[in-house]
């Protein structure tokens, strides 16, 4: 599945493949590509727009921690985060029984 | 040249700071670590600097805009609290009893004209950022147009805040010190809340956006202007405004002053401000439509 399809997705799929843990950009991504049996084939540094603009929206925090010797920037959920998440959820359960429904 | 160093440049050449920069290049440093060799998988360094680029410059725009109207309305209330408390307690001492009329008219049109064009260009700033608030990247020319705004407003408070400053100076033998001091302090905050916004603005103004599209003008902000025979024909919402400026202020000065004379006075001069107002900045405001710009921002090696 291309980038363009998951246009207007990838923030609410970040969110969720966060919501299970705090974790760092490329976890984001392998989870993300294991869930989705490798259906998400997008450049891999998109993700990192994505996970600075949720950080300034107020759905994500972060913090840098040492893993493995390195440096790496760890994200969590918000209070906020949570909500929109759950609102995302709901939504797109209600569109995807449509798009069901409708293309059968 | 690696992977990082290019990612590094990119950034540097589309304005990021230093800090944002570090902290990116850190991020896609660990990611490369995860996984060595896995570079091409991240794309292009030059597109995802320019992703990084686009969506902080629309929220450092966004942030500038909201950040310019707070500092102009702690101003207002600076200005507000200085009139009233003028007419209230401490008694208009007439125009003519001042020290100099070369501090008088900097100061009339300080504090009469510039709020005006601060309460425009302020307003039409920010409800074009909070209109797109919801759009990750705006055109590189949107953004321009709200810095324009932003800085037609800011310039503007300055020009009050200062014509403030230039009436405590010039009545200074005329009114109470207890007056003197609380406007000219009053001045000075709204002052120094302006220079924090000018300061927000100077940083969003350094990240250079490269996203292509239209700027808008004030048609696009406000719809009930919007028709496409008043967009052909700018000149004549100039024309209106104005009209609808002086007739406003006009009626108000007739009132208060039971005088009809003074209010067409004060309507002649308003709608003349108003209409000189719109010539000279009404393209830095999107007032008048400045055709089909597609501006692309330039980059710092450009």
């Amino acid at each position: 599945m291309k980038a363009d399809t998951l246009n207007g997705q990838l923030d609410p799929l970040i969110l969720a493949t966060v919501a299970d843990e705090p974790t760092h950009g490329y976890a984001i991504l392998q989870r993300l590509k294991e869930r989705s049996s490798g259906a998400f084939d997008l450049a891999e540094g998109t993700i990192y727009p994505a996970l600075h603009r949720l950080e300034r929206d107020g759905l994500l925090r972060s913090a840098w921690s040492t893993g493995s010797g390195r440096r790496r920037r760890v994200y969590s959920l918000t209070r906020a985060g949570s909500s929109a998440l759950e609102v995302r959820r709901r939504e797109w359960r209600l569109f995807a029984h449509a798009v069901e429904a409708v293309m059968g | 040249m690696s992977w990082l160093e290019d990612l590094s440049g990119e950034l540097y050449a589309r304005g990021v700071t230093r800090r944002d920069r570090v902290r990116i290049v850190a991020e896609l440093s660990d990611h490369i670590a995860c996984e060595p060799g896995c570079e091409e998988r991240l794309g292009d360094p030059r597109a995802l600097a320019t992703s990084f680029a686009d969506e902080l410059a629309t929220a450092e725009a966004r942030g500038s805009a909201f950040a310019t109207f707070g500092a102009l309305a702690v101003a207002a209330v600076a200005l507000a609290v200085s009139l009233i408390t003028l007419g209230r307690f401490a008694h208009y001492p007439g125009y003519s009893n001042g020290l100099s009329t070369a501090l008088f008219f900097p100061a009339l049109l300080g504090m009469v004209v510039a709020p005006q064009v601060a309460l425009v260009a302020g307003t039409l700033a920010a409800w074009r950022a909070l209109r797109r608030r919801w759009v990750t990247s705006l055109p590189a020319a949107e953004i321009a147009l709200i810095h324009r705004r932003a800085r037609v407003a800011l310039a503007a408070g300055f020009a009050t805040m200062a014509g403030v400053e230039f009436y405590v100076v010039d009545f200074s033998e005329r009114l109470p010190a207890w007056w003197l001091g609380l406007a000219g302090g009053l001045a000075a905050a709204g002052g120094f809340g302006l220079w924090v916004a000018a300061r927000t603005l100077a940083r969003a103004r350094t990240i250079v956006s490269g996203a292509a599209g239209p700027g808008g003008d004030i048609y696009d902000d406000l719809p009930v202007v919007g028709s496409g025979w008043l967009r052909a024909r700018p000149w004549l919402l100039g024309a209106l405004a104005s009209l609808a400026v002086g007739l406003a202020l006009g009626a108000f000065e007739a009132h208060a002053e039971h005088s009809v004379l003074e209010g067409i006075q004060r309507g002649l001069v308003e709608g003349l401000a108003a209409a000189i107002g719109f010539v000279l900045l009404g393209r830095a405001i999107g007032a008048r439509p400045a055709g089909q710009s597609t501006d692309r921002g330039t980059s710092r090696s450009e």
